[in-house]
């Protein structure tokens, strides 16, 4: 038998109708079973699950109709297609017979050339149906599989996509996921200095192609700034591993913000997301927009990652968000845009916070329609006091061993000034010291303190007091960016050593730079001298930080050459070597 | 009162063609069929039952249009419709009709299988 | 959404217009548009003027076809957007990359 060979049940009474239409089939390949009433063709139909069947309409016992209702019945999910024999003309039996179940009609006499074409295309028919229903079944278990492993997979993206310190006292978020993954990003770290980092992402698309550029923007993003790396380095960072991996037409859009506590200051890039947002407590809301082109597009060499400063207060709130708030649509179709940001922040009460406010904002105005895409809203209250450890637990326990009788030189000079900063590297020398890691907040804090004093006010001699108002504020840091690009041949010179003592250990900082210095003997809170209202160094809190922190602090030369000394305790708990023994360790 | 030809030759000839060797087999299992299809109409008339006269007429009439005897066939559709009208007065005459082409048919057929 | 090409006047131009929404939707035919088109072409020009909407992925293939047309030295005019269009391409700051007419 060929492939196109059909098992055919023939039901007639007819016994002469019987013969011929068996014959007529037999001739073209098909194998035929027979019943002489209704009964007996169900019962083979039941046994031999014919491919079709062929039913005489008027029979003894159980007439055709009735026999169609019991195969139809039984066939279940398979398509076994019924044919009715007929002399019948009258278009109301004929009707009768559809309703039974019936696919179609032969009428007596026989015509040889209309069985062969109708038997030849329900087999066709059914062999397509049942393909369909093979793939059907197919594509049900590949997706059901799929779904279990996106799952799995989501598992691991949600653990990746919103982590870091997004708990903080002073973080507000909301995301709402469209598909199983979506393409938004958000983390949060707080930095070695008490500062915190937040990087918003949106990947181009859904799914899974959008939620693997994640993971690799997570691990630069925690792993730097961690290591007190500042945002404009880590963006970098981002833009070249995205650009490697990501293959054309794929990118993210993305801010980033680092936030300076104790200066009140926030550093914004915005590469192609909606305006990021900060909301003082007086005043206009001040709008950041996208200035630059999202991650993942251009060359390291054409990638521009220069930070807006701005000035912001206890209180103040930083909002970011995913284009799909503005792509949110109200019953007629129309967006929420940002003219809907815009209006919520206009009528907003005063004491209303502006998270709340935005994301009712966008609720009451798309009541009732449907998401249409990702959508990320994240508020950052600016607050001195985060109720953070400077740097995450796990990132604690590591360093059991490790250097303690080490000094170190390093010097930047001339345009390396203003390109690169010395302070990730520095802390993480001084991190490789067994105890200090746990100190590394204040150690970033004393080597950025004279790290920055040294640059602004030793060599590019700006004046602190312009930081005092807003306008002054904007100022200072653009005449900052352009005097570093002519600074000519400065340099700042470290030099760190770090010896062991008996309670910890001691590590002395000289910091010297190449500007003209000052007369620190007259100094205020250093030579007891009379108050000098625009004293133009240390004037601010960072020398009053200073000595706070440090065992000594002294001058030297004409005040270009700063020492400090810090002594640190190691933790009662801690032995000799440096090893840990706390109980939790030592199960390891 | 019907002007059909008793056989349709042309029919018959494309079924010898079809049914080859069985083609003996057919003709007499029509036959047979037919004896007991008339038998039927006569019971059916004894019990005065109309649905069975007209059911079995309908399937007498199928066999006959198959095998090629359009006018035995058209007989078996005027006892069909009697017994569908539920009047069964001129039925008698009906199956004498039928009995009567019959023999004529089995006649002719059987030449048809001599030759 | 459809989308037609045509070489302009000056035989060295592909016009490629773009009705309705320009998204996830037109990959594969606007792809065709150009990787199909007659050779010659120097400059390419993306007619914006019917279309409705354009989304992330329409930008990522706006980069391809840059990519395409020879990276930094594409010569590629996006031309008569409408306000929302615009926006998107101004917030991602195409203008960096093409030109916008």
């Amino acid at each position: 038998m060929t492939d196109d060979s059909l098992r055919v049940l023939i039901a007639d009474d007819s016994g002469t109708d019987r013969l011929i239409l068996k014959r007529l089939l037999k001739r073209i390949g098909h194998e035929v079973l027979e019943a002489a009433d209704g009964i007996e063709a169900v019962a083979i139909f039941q046994r031999e699950q014919p491919d079709i069947v062929l039913l005489d309409a008027l029979m003894p016992q159980m007439d055709g109709m009735e026999a169609a209702r019991h195969i139809k019945a039984l066939s279940g999910g398979r398509m076994v297609p019924l044919i009715f024999l007929t002399s019948l003309s009258e278009a109301e039996d004929l009707a009768r017979c559809l309703e039974a179940g019936g696919d179609d009609f032969l009428t007596k006499p026989y015509n040889r050339v209309i069985i062969e074409a109708k038997i030849h295309a329900f087999g066709r028919m059914q062999r397509m149906h049942d393909t369909l229903s093979r793939q059907r079944d197919m594509i049900h278990d590949r997706n059901q599989h799929l779904l279990e492993e996106q799952t799995i997979a989501k598992r691991v993206f949600d653990n990746v996509a919103h982590t870091g310190c997004l708990d903080a006292p002073n973080i507000r978020y909301h995301a709402s996921p469209l598909s199983i993954f979506n393409g938004d990003v958000l983390f949060a770290s707080p930095r070695p200095d008490g500062g915190m980092l937040v990087f918003l992402g949106d990947f181009t698309g859904h799914g899974l192609p959008a939620a693997i550029g994640a993971m690799p923007v997570a691990e630069i993003f925690y792993g730097m700034a961690s290591k007190g790396f500042g945002a404009a380095d880590i963006l970098k960072e981002i833009n070249r591993k995205l650009g490697r991996i990501l293959p054309t037409g794929r990118f993210c859009c993305g801010a980033m913000a680092e936030a300076d506590f104790k200066l009140g200051q926030l550093k914004v890039w915005n590469g192609g997301l909606p305006e990021l947002w900060l909301i003082g407590s007086q005043g206009e809301p001040v709008a950041c927009s996208s200035r630059f082109l999202p991650l993942g597009i251009l060359p390291p060499e054409r990638f521009d990652s220069s930070m807006e400063t701005l000035q912001a207060r206890d209180g103040d709130y930083l909002l970011m968000m995913t284009d799909g708030l503005l792509e949110r649509q109200n019953g007629e179709g129309e967006l929420f845009g940002e003219a809907g940001v815009r209006r919520t922040f206009r009528e907003r009460r005063e004491a209303g916070h502006p998270f709340e406010a935005l994301l009712e904002g966008v609720e009451a105005f798309s009541e009732g329609a449907r998401e249409s895409d990702d959508l990320t809203l994240f508020c950052l209250e600016v607050s001195g006091d985060t109720g953070l450890a400077a740097l995450p637990e796990s990132a604690t326990s590591s360093a059991l061993a490790g250097p303690s009788e080490w000094r170190c030189d390093y010097e930047i000079r001339e345009q390396t000034l203003g390109e690169f900063s010395p302070l990730p590297l520095l802390l993480h020398i001084c991190m490789e010291v067994p105890g200090l890691r746990a100190r590394s907040g204040e150690i970033y804090t004393l080597l950025s303190e004279i790290y920055n004093n040294a640059l602004e006010h030793g060599i590019l001699a700006l004046p602190s007091e312009w930081k005092h108002s807003p306008d002054g504020f904007e100022q200072y840091y653009a005449e900052r960016q352009r005097r570093l690009k002519t600074v000519g041949d400065h340099f700042i010179r470290f030099s760190l050593h770090h010896t062991r003592k008996p309670w910890g250990g001691q590590l002395r900082v000289i910091c010297e730079d190449s500007g003209p210095g000052f007369d620190f003997s007259r100094h205020p809170v250093l030579g007891g001298g009379e108050r000098h209202a625009d004293w133009p160094r240390y004037a601010g809190r960072g020398l009053f930080l200073l000595k706070r922190l440090t065992k000594d602090i002294t001058f030297h030369g004409k005040g270009n050459r700063v020492e400090i000394v810090y002594d640190w305790k190691r933790p009662v708990a801690e032995s000799d070597d440096g090893a840990a023994t706390d109980p939790g360790k030592q199960r390891q | 009162m019907t002007d059909k030809p008793h056989l349709d030759e042309e029919a018959l000839a494309e079924l010898q063609d079809v049914m080859e060797d069985e083609f003996e087999v057919l003709i007499q299992t029509y036959v047979s069929d037919s004896r007991e299809r008339i038998a039927a109409l006569k019971r059916a008339l004894e019990h005065d039952d109309a649905d069975a006269f007209a059911k079995t007429a309908h399937s007498f009439k199928g066999s006959c249009i198959n095998i090629g005897a359009p006018r035995l066939g058209e007989l078996c559709l005027v006892a069909e419709q009697a017994g569908k009208s539920e009047d069964l007065t001129g039925a008698d005459a009906i199956i004498q009709g039928i009995e009567e082409e019959f023999r004529t048919v089995s006649e002719m057929l059987g030449e048809l299988l001599v030759r | 959404m459809s989308i037609q090409t045509r070489l302009a006047d000056d035989g060295e131009t592909l016009v490629i217009s773009i009705e309705g929404r320009f998204d996830f939707s037109t990959h594969q035919a606007f792809r065709d548009a150009y990787e199909h088109g007659e050779s010659g072409v120097h400059r390419y020009v993306v007619d914006l003027t019917d279309t409705t909407y354009l989304d992330s992925s329409a930008l990522g293939m706006l980069l391809l076809l840059r990519d395409y047309a020879g990276g930094d030295s594409a010569r590629i005019s996006i031309e008569n957007c409408n306000s929302d269009v615009r926006r998107i391409l101004s917030i991602s700051n195409f203008e960096q990359l093409f030109a916008i007419k």
